[in-house]
Formats: structure tokens, C-alpha cells, sequence
């Protein structure tokens, strides 16, 4: 089944996780923020499928929309899902902490993966493959490149995308936008450890951030 | 977005550095090359302008991160200067600012640094 350019017109509502059944399968809506219709379709967009969470990024992967995403794919996780599809091929940045909650998720399967658990990357560019190498995220993911200029999406139409919201952070949340950015840079360096150079600093920093005792040397 | 770009003029003892466009994980190893070169010439007394700086992604902020302390290892510093309110809010929100040092004004940024 041909699937839909990812990032269209959609409403993020008040709430929790909702559950519905949409089109015979279960469609499950990650609901952050107060309501508010998207004219600009650029963000992260969710949703699943009975065995399956779809998540289409347009425009960046940053820092700011990854705290959104971390919440929904850690519960979707806990809800007992382990195959996620992330379509990047209107992604146009991403930033360290996107990829480190991205890598977190794979991480988290762990040996589910061997049972058909997988983090799938789709639409996956020559640049973004270089980048995804040099953090060695290509061992955590599967990678399916882009075919030709154009992305086509793979998900599937009867997939409700529902938009995150970017992280809108209110003082007392300061701790957790820390929290969530020190957990995505430990799971680059868990995923592998050339990248401990690179993130120590930041890390060392975060740790301070949020209070934990600083890390043992390494 | 443009893309990102780096130039340096010497202001007496320290060095003015000029950041602009986006700062990105691909865009860093260019930061992080203009700055060790500046290191090995011993320039230990930076500032970055961060005027027309557009974006900054994680990566490049544990980057200022490490160049602040290697440049105080060396009896140096760096700090920021004019930096976009976006960009400063997010240091603000991590508490990067109890490392790195932000300024508005040029004059003040260059007055910061301890003599030698």
C-alpha cells in the first residue's frame, strides 16, 4: 500500500494518550499541549498502527520537539510496542538529542529486536546516512535509503498522524528538558562509545544540571 | 537557514570570533577546527559573536562547552556575545550560562577578561 506524505493539516489536543479505533486498527494519539490547528505542517508527527508507531519528521529534529517525542516512544515502548518507523525524508536537521531519544528507543528493545523488534529509519538521505555512521547509530537502526530525489512515505494512510508539540518548558519542567538531554547524549555513548569524546562535556555539564553526582572517570 | 560561517579579528589580546547561520552537527567540526586552530596559535582569549548565529543543535554546545574549559586550562576564556534571545534561552534552560559567560555589549565582553 503506497502511504502519504507525512505532515499534514492536524490538531494537538489536550490530554493524555488516547486510544480509538480508527479503520479497523487500533490508532493510538499522543496528545500534548492545548488545542491548536497546524497550518505549518513542519514538526514530529505520531501515530500507530496494531503492531507498529509511525513517527514522520518535518523540517528539524531538535533539542526542543525530542522531550515530546522521548515522553510518547517511551511509552509506546512500556505499552509493549517494539516496532518503530521513523520517516526522516522531510527531516531537514537533527540534532544530537533527537537522534540520542531515537537511539534510546533502540536501546530499550534491546533484545526484542532479535524477536522482530526494530527502529526503522526510512527515506533516509545520503547526508543523514553519513551522519547516523558517524555516530554509529547505523549498527542500531535500519536503514532504508531514500529512492531518488523525492521522499514517499511509508506510512500507511490509515495512520492518524497526530503532531507533537514543541517543548513549550514552564520553569518547574526546566529539570526534565535537562533530563532528556543527558539521557539522549548517554545513549549515543552507550550505543557507542567513540562518541564519548564528543558528548562528555555536554554530559558532564547536564549531570551537574539536574544534581547526580558527577560520572566516574572514564 | 544559512549556512554556517566563522571569522576571527583580533581585538588587542583577544579574539573576536564571528559565528553565523546554523550550527548543526555537520556544520561543528567546522567550529571545532577554526577554534583548535586558534588555540595552537595561542589564542586562549575568546569571544563569539553570536549576532547572526541562526541555530544552534546540542552537539555545538557541548562543543562551547569544551573549548570554554580548555581555554580556561590554559589561563584563557570564552565568552558569547550578542547572542540571539532563541539561542539564549536554551543555554538559560540547561544552566549553561554558570559556564558560559553572555554578553551584550562588545566593550563589555572585551572588558570581562581578567589582565594578565
Amino acid at each position: 500500500m503506497r502511504g502519504r506524505v507525512c505532515g499534514g493539516l492536524g490538531a494537538i489536543l489536550s490530554g493524555s494518550v488516547l486510544s480509538f479505533a480508527h479503520g479497523g486498527s487500533l490508532g493510538i494519539v499522543w496528545a500534548v499541549g492545548s488545542i491548536d490547528f497546524m497550518a505549518n505542517a513542519k514538526g514530529i508527527s505520531v501515530g500507530a498502527t496494531a503492531d507498529r508507531v509511525y513517527v514522520c519528521v518535518v523540517g528539524r529534529g531538535t533539542f526542543q520537539n525530542s522531550q515530546p517525542l522521548c515522553q510518547y516512544t517511551t511509552e509506546m515502548v512500556n505499552r509493549g510496542f517494539t516496532r518503530f518507523t521513523v520517516d526522516i525524508g522531510q527531516c531537514t536537521a537533527m540534532d544530537s538529542t533527537f537522534l540520542g531519544v531515537l537511539a534510546g528507543i533502540g536501546l530499550r528493545l534491546g533484545q526484542k529486536q532479535a524477536a522482530g523488534g526494530e527502529v526503522s529509519l526510512v527515506n533516509v538521505d545520503s547526508r543523514q546516512r553519513e551522519l547516523l555512521t558517524t555516530l554509529g547509530l547505523d549498527r542500531l537502526f535500519v536503514i532504508h535509503p531514500r529512492n531518488g530525489q523525492s521522499a514517499d512515505s511509508v506510512i500507511p494512510g490509515e495512520v492518524q498522524l497526530q503532531p507533537l508539540a514543541e517543548s513549550d518548558v514552564k520553569p518547574g519542567d526546566k529539570d526534565a528538558a535537562a533530563r532528556v538531554m543527558l539521557d539522549a547524549h548517554r545513549n549515543l555513548i552507550q550505543a557507542d562509545d567513540r562518541n564519548l569524546p564528543k558528548f562528555e562535556n555536554l554530559t558532564d555539564q547536564l549531570t551537574r544540571r539536574v544534581g547526580e553526582p558527577p560520572e566516574p572517570e572514564r | 537557514m544559512k549556512p554556517f560561517h566563522i571569522s576571527n579579528e583580533s581585538r588587542g589580546p583577544i579574539e573576536l570570533v564571528r559565528l553565523g547561520g546554523g550550527l548543526d552537527m555537520h556544520s561543528f567540526p567546522q567550529l571545532e577546527s577554526h577554534l583548535k586552530s586558534l588555540f595552537e596559535q595561542g589564542h586562549h582569549r575568546l569571544v563569539l559573536d553570536c549576532r547572526e548565529l541562526e541555530y544552534i543543535g546540542s552537539a555545538g554546545l557541548g562543543a562551547l562547552i569544551g573549548f570554554a574549559k580548555d581555554a580556561r586550562e590554559r589561563r584563557g576564556d570564552l565568552k558569547l556575545l550578542n547572542v540571539p534571545p532563541h539561542i539564549y534561552r536554551i543555554i538559560e534552560l540547561l544552566g549553561f550560562t554558570k559556564v558560559l559567560q553572555v554578553h551584550h555589549e562588545e566593550a563589555k565582553a572585551l572588558a570581562s577578561f581578567q589582565p594578565n
